[in-house]
């Protein structure tokens, strides 16, 4: 069984094509680059696959069924959304808190995983206060809180330093050997090459390449094979 | 359950609703406060209303003015998800969209009826305290506390649902408050006194009828009287209609639009 998977997905906000028809099979156990330049629609077909916006047509699946059809979504995908945000009044916890509640998930794990993401000490701060940095550690708790087999990252690397990055790439590679499928859009596309299995690259809504790294990039690095495939279109 | 457990977190972790609770204790106390100082100087009163039962009836009933607060309570519920970007992490624990919407309204009820009673229990207590002053005024009627106590349960119940479908209709947080403000604090209670064929059918003349007060009041622009009301029963129903209007309004809007 695939773990993710676009059929035929068409999504137009009133006259705006956002992504016109996108087919593609993310392979299981591996991680998947999701690529593609300003406003190709990485975050419109994520937002479909997670069931948060409607597609036009066609359809997602996540092992094989539409989000709304799965009873406990959240045991089963985690995701960080670029739009996705906490509660600033309340602290780190207070927010995993309610996460765990809404997913019937154990709080037990919460301190293991603000560990996981180094944010320990900020625990019982207010969210307000968090760097972008912080936000997104903490966005990354709350997708791996319920330790779901599939994660969808929109952007996980926005915000993070460089000693970060390479944390995620860590982390990232840690997760895919343990089994789970990750499908994460970025524009860092050197971080990208170092971390991921397969790439789909998007553009105006379109696929113009999809399949394992190596054979996308041949001799070429990643970027500049993605700008010579964006370019030509 | 696990939707409605984690409404309850977020109600009881946000510190801003406890300082509602308290605006609605406040408001509800000013209200019954002040209103035997302002009967007892009725100018032109052939007898001192403090007299009749049923103007002291009216103090204990200006404890239920809170309502205007839950209203607020509800549509806080749904705004301040989108308002700090947290409706994605609350639809995707959700297969279904109306499950957390569901959540939302039962907290929000429950929440609703639960403050505007306690606003309401307060706000008696000073009456009758402010009547204390008034060695004048007669003893309300026997069933004041346990009516009002009821009429404040169901309209904090209700006002806070209509609050919830405002803030589902009207996702933007300063506009949705501003909207919910301005209609139950001036348009609603302007249209209960000044055109009351309008305003008995909507929520403050409504709860005017829930009162069953006896009165009538012809002044120079305001002419009003008690029999202008629904009997409390109708005015119950009317008001549990309301309430089922905006839980499917909110069902609809949520369940068609996109989460961002
Ligand atoms: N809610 C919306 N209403 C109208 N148009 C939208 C909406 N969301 C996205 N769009 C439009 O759809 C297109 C695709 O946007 P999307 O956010 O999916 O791009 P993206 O690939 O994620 O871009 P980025 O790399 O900048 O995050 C853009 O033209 C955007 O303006
Ligand atoms: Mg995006």
């Amino acid at each position: 069984m695939t773990s993710i998977e676009f059929r035929n997905l068409r999504k137009v906000y009133k006259d705006l094509v956002a992504v016109s028809d996108l087919s593609v099979v993310v392979e299981s156990g591996r991680i998947t680059g999701f690529l593609g330049p300003n406003g190709a629609g990485k975050s419109t077909a994520l937002k479909c696959l997670l069931g948060l916006a409607k597609p036009t047509s066609g359809t997602c699946l996540l092992n094989g069924k539409e989000y709304s059809d799965l009873d406990h979504p959240g045991k089963i995908v985690g995701a960080v959304l670029d739009s996705s945000g906490f509660n600033q009044a309340l602290t780190a916890r207070q927010n995993l808190k309610i996460i765990c509640a809404a997913n019937d998930i154990d709080d037990s794990r919460i301190d293991s995983l603000l560990e996981l993401v180094e944010l320990s000490k900020a625990a019982n701060k207010r969210t307000r206060g968090f760097s972008m940095g912080m936000k997104q550690r903490l966005a990354l708790a709350a997708a791996l809180i319920a330790d779901p087999e599939i994660l969808v990252l929109d952007e996980p690397a926005n915000g993070l330093d460089p000693i970060g990055i390479a944390w995620l790439r860590d982390l990232l590679r840690d997760l895919a050997k343990q089994g789970k499928t990750i499908l994460v859009s970025s524009h860092q596309l050197a971080e990208m090459q170092h971390t991921v299995d397969d790439v789909v690259i998007i553009n105006e809504g379109e696929i113009i390449a999809s399949g394992p790294l190596k054979k996308i990039i041949g001799k070429k690095t990643l970027e500049e094979a993605f700008l010579a495939l964006v370019r030509k279109k | 359950m696990r939707f409605i457990k984690a409404e309850l977190l977020k109600l009881l972790y946000a510190r801003r609703n406890y300082g509602i609770l308290l605006g609605a204790m406040a408001l509800s106390s000013i209200g019954s406060g002040f209103t035997p100082y302002a009967l007892s100087r009725v100018p032109d009163a052939l007898v001192n209303p403090l007299t009749q039962s049923a103007a002291v009836d009216s103090v204990y009933s200006r404890a239920l003015g809170a309502y205007i607060l839950t209203v607020i309570l509800g549509v806080l519920v749904v705004t301040s998800e989108f308002n700090q970007k947290t409706a994605i992490a609350t639809y995707l624990a959700a297969p279904k969209r109306y499950q957390p919407l569901v959540a939302k309204i039962i907290v929000a009820s429950a929440a609703g009826a639960i403050m505007n009673l306690l606003a309401t229990l307060v706000g008696m207590g000073v009456a009758a305290y402010a009547l204390s002053f008034y060695p004048e005024a007669v003893a309300p009627s026997s069933s004041i506390w346990i009516s009002n106590s009821l009429i404040a349960l169901l309209t904090g119940a209700i006002i806070a649902i209509i609050g919830v479908g405002i803030g589902s209709l009207i996702r933007n947080q300063s506009f949705a408050v501003t909207i919910a403000l301005i209609w139950f604090f001036i348009i609603d209670r302007l249209l209960a006194v000044l055109f009351v064929e309008v305003g008995k059918w909507l929520p403050t003349g409504l709860i005017s009828g829930l009162e069953n007060l006896k009165f009538n009041y012809q002044g120079p622009v305001v002419h009003v009287s008690s029999t202008d009301y629904l009997d409390p029963w109708p005015a119950a129903g009317l008001l549990t209609v309301y309430g089922i209007t905006f839980v499917v309004l909110s069902l609809l809007t949520t369940t068609r639009r996109d989460i961002d």
